[in-house]
């Protein structure tokens, strides 16, 4: 009341007073809408803490450790969810009287009642990945967090026509397969790289998305589903390996989390190629193809302007603010950035081409 | 067989194809895609016979490289919007006063006379014509002709080819700040008019960009806005400077205000995408088109009946229902006073933390039809609350004076200073945006949700802008 009396006073109040005021309001503001910390985000993690979407997530991981065929326990369980073991048993507790799961000797295992929930949760979180991945600007790493919020509060009905919007996807981005709309699941497949031996290649097909900071890793070393891989060396310390042309090199623990499909007839030897964006003005090259990272309408769209294995480009101009490129390919122009041309492999053409350019 | 054997040996092979689908892995999709397009270029470069394309393409090609060049990019482009929005403001000076003669010095007096001659009461005629009619006939009289100039030469730049290159140019900026390249052309076109800018972000498919360039169009002064800056800085900022250098002055201000705007454009953008409606920016090729020659006739056609008729028949929508209640609020009296100068009175004290007055929020509240309708909403209030009397046309009618000095007389008789002038300049560039735009931006996005956002965020700017302005001003004077 004082502070408003004092506001409204015309004659009492003092300038610098007044931007205190002024600052201490737009402080909060700025709080309130921080990105991660900010007082909205706190809010909706108030919110999200709510029984059913604690249970859920708990069936879900059930069903995680069932699925990569290991134990579950309370702890395990208390881990994974970031709660008091207490809490893991109250929550434990209660999916027993739902009869979703059993509880013996200690481990807890699904009933075929809790399996086609969790499969159900499962099918959403994986569908939204895809749309996240495919349709939306949503970064790699948001994915996950995003999609974990949104499969609490959409209906069967409402995913299956999200489904169909964008073609009955049957993987999510990093790899895994999505359940069908009756729970049915293909069993696990692949090998962990940090199993697999010298000389031995395959195709990444799943990059584990928890913990977080590690998939940013992965991320950030251009590690996707879809990669092929030739492993060159092998030790306790390291694994190094060659991923589309590649060299890349983890420790066993970061290895841990990517999952190889082991191909043993000898496909050819993945060679690397230059990439779009290293092309300088003027030049030529032959589209060799593009990466694998690249998806859905974003790959489309770049064969819809003629990107494709076999045609001719030539880097035109740069915009006036150096990012994007124009370059010329089957008689157009297109304006390309920077971070799409690094998706694009090339092999530049070596004799250049004195003509009148 | 019957239905039930047909069902279940459908879901079996639906179930059998699902699984054959995992097998597959999850790039098969977009290699069978790779495939049908290589074999059509393959095809393609079999049958197809080019002319040496070279030598067509290299004449566009040395136009490209001077208007994307490092040094020439950006002025050039400068240049050339400058140019487009001087002929609009200075071409649309002549029929607008042609217009104004027709329906508000002409047309009005009669309608007068005639509801006179009727023996209509007082209030009928009041509400009718002074309200309804000059509301409706000033929005046509100050939209029409720079809409018409504005969108056909808008038309033309994109049909000649040089808005995908500014696009081109910009789009660096842009994806910095989360946004995606073509808002340039949409902030472009928001010069013109923001509801125009709003339809025009159809052209972006991320429905998370499109959304960005829908609420950040506002910050793009638009047509309605450039001659109330114009006016405002030659009376308050060209005041200050000797006659000589008043124009270059005053023009240099609205030249600062609208570029403030952009900025606020990629601040509001960047936050955006770091916030509510975070990620990252999506990817953008962008067609070049090589440079021909533009389809006179047609860009006329379409720019007048899509882009004009459209905004103006919207306009004319709110600018009814605005000018009745303006009428209203002047004309009906809760004991001494009238309902606008209650609210002038009430809201003085809050409206001076911003360093602004009762009469401008007033203002900006029941000529939300129109940008254009501010100025002499503020001229009728400001007579109306300081007693000014010999000047205007009677309560509630909105009016506007002849001469600049004129206007500067009756504001500084309001109690306007500087200071004043300068937070309108910002609260004009930084307010909600017209009640067409918030209309359009209601269809576009269908969502209440964003229309709300998109309506007060800009306030909430302005609000914060003139208040540091205000107590910073206090603070050093």
């Amino acid at each position: 009341m004082i502070i408003t009396n004092y506001i409204v006073n015309a004659d009492a109040r003092h300038p610098a007073v007044m931007l205190v005021i002024g600052l201490l309001i737009l402080t909060f503001l700025i709080w309130f809408f921080w990105p991660r910390n900010g007082g909205l985000e706190w809010l909706t993690k108030i919110y999200r803490h709510n029984k059913r979407i604690q249970l859920e997530d708990a069936l879900k991981f059930i069903f995680d450790c069932e699925y990569n065929k290991v134990k579950c326990d309370i702890n395990a369980i208390a881990g994974n969810l970031n709660i008091a073991t207490d809490t893991a048993g109250e929550l434990i507790g209660k999916l027993m009287e739902l009869e979703f799961i059993h509880f013996e000797n200690q481990f807890v295992t699904l009933t075929d009642e809790g399996r086609s929930y969790a499969l159900r949760i499962i099918r959403i979180h994986r569908v939204w990945e895809r749309y996240l991945a495919d349709q939306t600007g949503v970064k790699p790493t948001d994915w996950h967090n995003v999609a974990d919020r949104l499969e609490h509060h959409v209906s069967q009905e409402k995913i299956e026509i999200l489904a169909a919007s964008i073609g009955n996807p049957v993987f999510d981005p990093h790899g895994d397969p999505i359940p069908t709309k009756k729970g049915e699941l293909p069993d696990a497949k692949g090998v962990l790289l940090n199993t697999m031996k010298e000389r031995e290649m395959g195709k990444i097909i799943h990059l584990e998305d928890e913990p977080s900071s590690i998939f940013e890793q992965l991320n950030v070393l251009g590690l996707h589903p879809g990669m092929s891989v030739y492993i060159t060396e092998v030790n306790d310390k390291k694994i190094t390996f060659v991923a589309d042309g590649e060299e890349c090199t983890l420790t066993p623990l970061f290895a841990g989390q990517v999952k190889v499909e082991k191909d043993d007839h000898k496909t050819i030897l993945p060679q690397k190629h230059e990439l779009l964006s290293s092309l300088e003005i003027g030049d030529e090259a032959i589209i060799k193809g593009i990466s694998t990272n690249c998806r859905g309408p974003q790959r489309r769209r770049l064969l819809d302007l003629g990107i494709v294995p076999g045609s001719r480009i030539k880097a035109l101009m740069k915009s006036a603010s150096g990012n994007p490129v124009a370059y010329n390919v089957m008689g157009t122009t297109i304006g390309i950035r920077k971070k799409e041309a690094g998706l694009i492999f090339i092999d530049r053409i070596k004799i250049k081409e004195h003509a009148h350019s | 067989m019957n239905k039930d054997n047909l069902q279940s040996i459908g879901d079996e092979i639906i179930s059998e194809a699902n699984a054959a689908r995992w097998d597959l892995g999850s790039d098969f999709h977009d290699s069978i895609v790779e495939t049908i397009y290589e074999e059509a270029s393959h095809i393609a470069h079999k049958t197809v016979k080019q002319k040496d394309g070279k030598q067509v393409y290299s004449f566009d090609l040395k136009i490209d490289k001077l208007i994307t060049s490092r040094w020439l990019g950006f002025p050039l482009m400068v240049v050339i919007l400058a140019l487009v929005f001087w002929i609009t403001i200075a071409g649309a000076n002549y029929p607008s006063s042609l217009l104004a003669d027709l329906l508000i010095d002409t047309i009005h007096p009669i309608l007068k006379n005639f509801a006179n001659a009727l023996h209509l009461p007082w209030w009928l005629d009041g509400v009718l014509i002074d309200g309804a009619y000059l509301s409706m006939a000033w929005v046509i009289a100050v939209m029409l002709p720079p809409m018409a100039i504005f969108f056909p030469l808008f038309t033309l730049l994109e049909d000649l080819g040089y808005l995908p290159r500014v696009a081109f140019n910009m789009d660096n900026l842009f994806r910095k700040a989360g946004a995606h390249g073509k808002q340039a052309l949409t902030m472009s076109m928001g010069f013109g008019c923001n509801a125009a800018g709003v339809v025009a972000a159809r052209v972006i498919d991320s429905p998370r960009e499109r959304l960005i360039a829908i609420i950040t169009n506002n910050f793009s002064l638009c047509n309605g806005r450039w001659p109330t800056q114009i006016l405002i800085a030659s009376i308050f900022i060209g005041g200050l400077v000797p006659a000589s250098l008043a124009g270059l002055v005053s023009a240099a201000s609205v030249v600062f205000v609208a570029i403030l705007g952009i900025f606020f454009s990629l601040l509001v953008s960047w936050g955006l995408s770091r916030t509510v409606l975070r990620g990252e920016a999506s990817s953008f090729s962008l067609e070049l088109p090589p440079y021909r020659p533009p389809r006179i006739w047609r860009t006329l056609y379409t720019s007048l009946i899509d882009r004009t008729l459209i905004v103006l028949y919207r306009a004319i929508v709110f600018a009814i229902p605005a000018g009745i209640l303006i009428w209203l609020v002047a004309n009906i009296h809760i004991g001494e006073l009238s309902i606008a100068a209650y609210f002038i009175k009430w809201s003085g004290p809050f409206a001076f933390i911003f360093g602004l007055n009762g009469v401008i929020l007033l203002a900006y509240i029941i000529a939300i039809p129109a940008n254009e309708i501010v100025i002499p909403t503020i001229l009728m209030l400001t007579v109306l609350s300081a007693n000014i009397s010999g000047v205007g046309e009677g309560t509630g009618v909105m009016f506007e004076m002849d001469s600049i000095h004129d206007t500067a007389q009756i504001l500084q008789a309001g109690g306007w200073t500087l200071l004043t002038g300068i937070n309108l300049m910002l609260f004009s560039l930084l307010h909600n945006p017209c009640s067409t735009t918030i209309m359009t931006i209601y269809k576009e996005t269908k969502s209440l949700k964003w229309t709300l956002v998109s309506t007060f965020l800009p306030i909430a700017l302005g609000l914060i802008v003139t208040f540091f302005t205000t107590q910073l001003w206090y603070l050093f004077s």
